[in-house]
């Protein structure tokens, strides 16, 4: 045992819990033993990280505590038995699928695979939708450097995938005077990560961009590169881009093993048959580190963080011109992120997330104390938003290593695997940068096997379904005109019409859940929550895929809406005939 | 483009309010339009196929199909114009007329103008979220009036043994229809210390049926990940928090919600209209014109009422002072009611316009609590313009008043005021 092993374990047998055993595997640090909480738990790894090993790989247990098994399709069969293909994403998340389409530039076989009945589930459905400037992560971090690249690059990509995306600025005020002496270190950090664009405001600058924040706010910095965006819209988008230049999607698929031979993976075993790639990329969030597993190499362990997040009414959204968040001194030292108010690019108003260590990797329930301390936090903040403007409010997990950095890199120990594991926030905002260099990483190895070139056919723009409400009535007369479908409002709340519904069904990805139909075009997401538009959304379906009302589900697996046909004879069954 | 059609009267929505509104405003001599977002008329009667409508009205106990049947006709009757599947996207008021933007399959986006508009547009129902319930978000969760239409509309059950949480009249109105169509209601929650619902629903729609009502209830959490599994119910305590310590966990695989109406005032607050934060409709006078010159409201957008017949009676009466109002305007000259939340939930309207020639004015009250022996009076200074003996009188019934204000005179120091005593 080495010296720096044995200082930190007699550290963490002192201060956390006498029963932690360390040992080195490879060049990171493994913890092992039984202890008491999850808090425990969390605690070693955090003490463990980062004390000049590569990772730390956690592998406490806690007594008495049942972490439930991954989530997966509820059956298997053989379509992608024998697949041979070049690369395999594992993960339809925002980073998979970005992957997915970078990749799609080469005349090389993709394949992507998600366990869920749809693309952005997890963590990339669950989140604010914010493309940071880049002033949280460290300077030096790959947070700070993919966050900064990849913010740059969003202009052109949400050009090039038609998604709707909007350069508001954030404002991070403060309200105690002295705060302000904090700005040239911010403003020096702000410059080691690359920040173009901000700047101090006075309070009465404050005031004039935010009307309505709180009299108590003494000033704010203004971050002019942020940005919001959808980013299940984006998922999607990019999973769209990269089907149409010939890369495959496979849903309802988990990996499940993997064989290897030597170092390398040689198959990787699913729900839906043995694929044979070339090349394995780990993109699969919250279980990344499970997937490391399968390939031997697990020298990280994800902790899963989650938060909450209150989604307010659009009549708010207007009061709102940027992202605003609050300076204290804890996030200052930037590892914790205080969350914010931010107003979407559906003009809705955003309040979290907040943030909290707990062993669930897929538990999105929300519960009465978060919710009510999101509320009394932000609130203050802008004091015109009330309890009653909240309209539905939900959870995310963010896959935070111990290191908490990204894990951007090829595989040390097995040649044919390249990990893009541990993107918690910004995972979004750096997407387009990590896509970018995971593609990089993957052409250099692909090289050794076959000689890759570009594909003349590849074409970076896809467009996605019109959103009519946005159109002039001029631009949407003309839509209308030439699918009358189009002129039918089918979602009263978020004026959609049974047009937007069609196009999401029939979309290239084909979405037949409910769920994906909100993340598509919104039905269902406003005020009313789907209690006018639900039934005619199941009709919809119906019609269009030809799945049975009974069939159709909420999410996939298992949701199903209803449970039977009623018995006696309604009128609901002569409206039927 | 075509020239701009100007219609009298406008009336947005085809319930039974919108209807009403129309087959008034017609009868009055006006030119009108209905318009209506569904593909058919009749609001949300269309899915009420329990009787019970028109006892007031029509002196019969009528589907609610069957009640809005009788007006489509006598709105056909009228030859009214009715525009369907029709969505309205803005409204402007310029120099006295209001111009409508809408769309549809046929026109598109198009232009209308009218010199009175009448808002019927109903209500919607609070979600789980808008109480805050917590937990898993599993499918298998509904509000009563979506789990009506699948059940009524559709056909299709939404779930096989289910929980009602909220005491509301629809929640109690489905309890009934799913133990017939064969689902299994484990029970009925609350968590006020009285129903919700009208007395007569709770025993023909629970006791008949031999399902549980538990007053001072709430679901505190779900539970389930495809599906609802189960519920976890807690105590309340008068504040309505939950007690620890009393919760309990109840397998089932569906919740219906039944938690409250709100009306949809969307286009009213474009307007900047000001509605009352009591009954979440807008502020009227007595002819239900709203705080805008021209803009009327009605029904269950103005607020929530138990029986249609007197959906149907606002309706009337907005549509009548609508075409008046687009004939003849005149300057009004506002006096407010005073009321006091403390007795009442809410009172309607909330003005009276001291130079309008309607002289009779129709007081609708909801009394805040359940409350034994009280006397509801109004009066303007020492003059008592009404009073009326409640041996009970309890919230889910709304109570009217009949006013004669052809001798009263009312002004800025002497308000009516409404007022709620003992004896
Ligand atoms: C509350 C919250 C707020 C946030 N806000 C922001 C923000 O404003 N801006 C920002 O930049 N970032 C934000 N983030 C972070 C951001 O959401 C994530 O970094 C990003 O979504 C991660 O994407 P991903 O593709 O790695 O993960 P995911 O979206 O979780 O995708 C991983 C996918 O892999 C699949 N998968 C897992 N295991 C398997 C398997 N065995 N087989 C097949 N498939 C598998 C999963 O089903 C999942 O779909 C936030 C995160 C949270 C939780
Ligand atoms: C489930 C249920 C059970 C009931 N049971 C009884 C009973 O047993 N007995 C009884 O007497 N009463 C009962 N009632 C009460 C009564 O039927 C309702 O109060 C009445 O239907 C309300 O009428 P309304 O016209 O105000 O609203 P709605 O019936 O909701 O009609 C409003 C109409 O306006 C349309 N609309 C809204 N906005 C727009 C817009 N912007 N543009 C165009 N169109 C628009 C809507 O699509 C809808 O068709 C019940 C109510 C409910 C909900």
């Amino acid at each position: 045992m080495s010296k720096q092993l044995k200082k930190i374990e007699a550290e963490l047998r002192k201060n956390i819990s006498n029963s932690i055993e360390c040992r080195e595997w490879r060049n990171s640090i493994v913890l092992e033993g039984k202890v008491e909480s999850w808090d425990t738990v969390t605690a070693a790894g955090k003490k463990a990280a980062n004390r000049g090993y590569k990772g730390v790989v956690n592998k406490l247990t806690v007594k008495g505590l049942e972490i439930p098994q991954i989530n997966s399709p509820s059956f298997t069969d053989t379509t992608l038995q024998g697949k041979k293909v070049d690369v395999l994403v594992i993960g339809g998340g925002i980073i998979g699928c970005s992957i997915a389409r970078e990749l799609s530039k080469w005349d090389i076989s993709v394949l992507l695979v998600e366990k869920e009945e749809d693309l952005a589930m997890h963590a990339s459905s669950r989140n604010d939708g914010m493309i940071h400037p880049g002033i949280e992560p460290k300077p030096g971090s790959k947070k700070a450097y993919f966050n900064i690249k990849g913010n740059e690059m969003y202009t052109k990509i949400a050009q090039e995938l038609d998604v709707p995306m909007r350069r508001s600025g954030s404002l991070v005020v403060y309200d105690s005077y002295w705060v302000k002496f904090i700005y040239p270190y911010l403003k020096i950090r702000g410059n080691k990560n690359g920040i173009k664009d901000f700047r101090l405001l006075s309070r009465a600058e404050a005031k004039a961009r935010e009307q309505w924040i709180s009299d108590s706010v003494s000033g704010g910095i203004l971050f002019n590169t942020t940005a919001v965006l959808s980013p299940y819209k984006l998922t999607i988008a990019y999973a769209e881009n990269a089907m149409m230049n010939g890369a495959e999607i496979s849903l309802n698929t988990i990996v499940l093993g993997m064989k290897k031979h030597k170092n390398d993976i040689t198959s990787v075993l699913t729900n839906r048959g043995e694929i044979f790639p070339r090349i394995v990329i780990n993109a699969a969030g919250v279980y990344s580190d499970k997937i490391a597993e399968m390939a031997e190499d697990n020298f990280f362990t994800i902790h899963p963080r989650k938060g909450q997040v209150l989604l307010l009414d659009k009549k708010k959204g207007s009061m709102l011109t940027s992202v605003i968040g609050k300076l204290s001194i804890t996030n200052v030292k930037g590892t914790t992120k205080g969350g914010g108010i931010v107003r979407t690019i559906e003009d809705n108003i955003l309040v979290g997330p907040d943030s909290y260590e707990q062993p669930y990797r897929e538990d999105y329930s929300t519960s009465r104390e978060n919710i009510e301390n999101l509320m009394k936090k932000h609130f203050e903040i802008l004091p015109i938003l009330k309890p009653s403007d909240v309209i539905t409010y939900f959870a995310g997990i963010r896959a935070a290593t111990y290191e908490e950095d990204f894990i951007i890199e090829a595989s040390e120990y097995v040649p044919n695997l390249i990990h893009a594991a541990g993107i918690q926030s910004p995972g979004l905002a750096s997407a387009p940068a990590i896509a970018e260099e995971i593609e990089r990483l993957t052409c250099k190895v692909l090289s050794q096997y076959k000689q890759i070139n570009k594909k003349q056919s590849w074409n970076p723009i896809r467009k996605g379904i019109p959103e009519l409400h946005k159109m002039t009535p001029e631009e949407r007369n003309k839509y209308i005109k030439q699918r009358p479908d189009y002129g039918v409002i089918v979602c009263r709340c978020e004026e959609i019409s049974k047009g937007e519904i069609i196009d999401a069904i029939k979309s290239p990805i084909p979405c037949v859940t409910i769920d994906g139909i909100k993340r598509r075009v919104r039905a269902g997401l406003g005020r009313c929550q789907g209690g006018f538009c639900l039934p005619n959304v199941v009709k919809l379906i119906q019609n269009e895929a030809g799945i049975k009302a009974i069939e159709i589900t909420k999410k996939g697996n298992a949701s199903n809406l209803l449970t039977g046909e009623t018995k006696t004879d309604s009128i609901a069954k002569e409206v039927k005939k | 483009m075509s020239e701009i059609k100007t219609y009298d009267v406008i009336v947005l929505g085809a319930g039974p309010a919108g209807l009403a509104a129309g087959y008034a405003a017609k009868q009055a001599g006006a030119d009108v339009l209905i318009v209506e977002r569904e593909d058919r008329a009749g609001g949300i009667l269309k899915q009420c196929i329990h009787d019970g409508f028109g006892i007031i009205r029509f002196k019969q106990k009528l589907t609610g199909p069957e009640y809005a049947e009788r007006y489509i006709k006598m709105v056909n009757e009228l030859s009214i114009p009715m525009l369907m599947s029709t969505f309205v996207l803005g409204i402007q008021k310029n120099n006295e007329l209001f111009e409508l933007q809408l769309v549809n399959k046929k026109n598109g986006v198009f232009a209308l103008r009218a010199r009175a508009l009448v808002l019927a547009n109903g209500c919607r129902e609070r979600t789980s979220k808008q109480v805050f319930i917590h937990g898993s978000r599993p499918a298998g969760i509904y509000t009563a009036g979506t789990a009506q239409y699948f059940v009524n509309i559709m056909g299709m059950l939404p779930c096989k043994e289910c929980v009602i949480l909220g005491s509301g009249d629809i929640g109690l109105i489905m309890a009934r229809r799913l133990t017939l169509e064969g689902s299994k209601v484990l029970g009925v929650y609350e968590a006020k210390s009285t129903p919700s619902g009208l007395a007569r629903n709770i025993v023909q729609c629970l006791e008949d049926y031999n399902i549980p009502l538990y007053l001072s209830h709430t679901i505190t959490r779900i539970i389930g990940s495809g599906r609802v599994e189960a519920v976890e119910i807690s105590k309340v305590d008068e504040s309505m928090k939950p007690i620890s310590g009393t919760e309990q966990v109840v397998k089932c695989d569906g919740v219906i919600l039944s938690v409250g109406l709100v009306p949809e005032n969307e286009i009213a607050e474009s307007l900047d209209i000001k509605l009352d934060p009591n009954t979440k409709g807008p502020l009227v006078d007595q002819n239900f014109m709203t705080t805008m010159e021209g803009v009327f409201s009605c029904g269950n957008a103005l607020h929530v009422n138990d029986l249609v017949d007197y959906v149907s009676e606002s309706g009337e009466l907005a549509g009548l002072q609508a075409s008046r109002y687009a004939r003849n305007s005149h300057n009004r000259n506002l006096i407010e009611i005073k009321s006091n939340n403390r007795d009442f939930l809410y009172v309607v309207p909330q003005y009276i316009d001291t130079s309008s020639d309607n002289k009779s004015a129709v007081i609708y009250y909801r009394s805040r609590d359940v409350k034994q022996n009280v006397k509801v009076i109004i009066r303007c200074g020492y003059n008592i313009v009404y009073q009326n003996k409640h041996s009970v009188i309890r919230p889910p019934e709304m109570e009217k008043a009949e006013l004669d204000l052809s001798n009263i005179s009312i002004n800025q120091d002497c308000k009516l005021e409404i007022i709620m005593t003992e004896g």
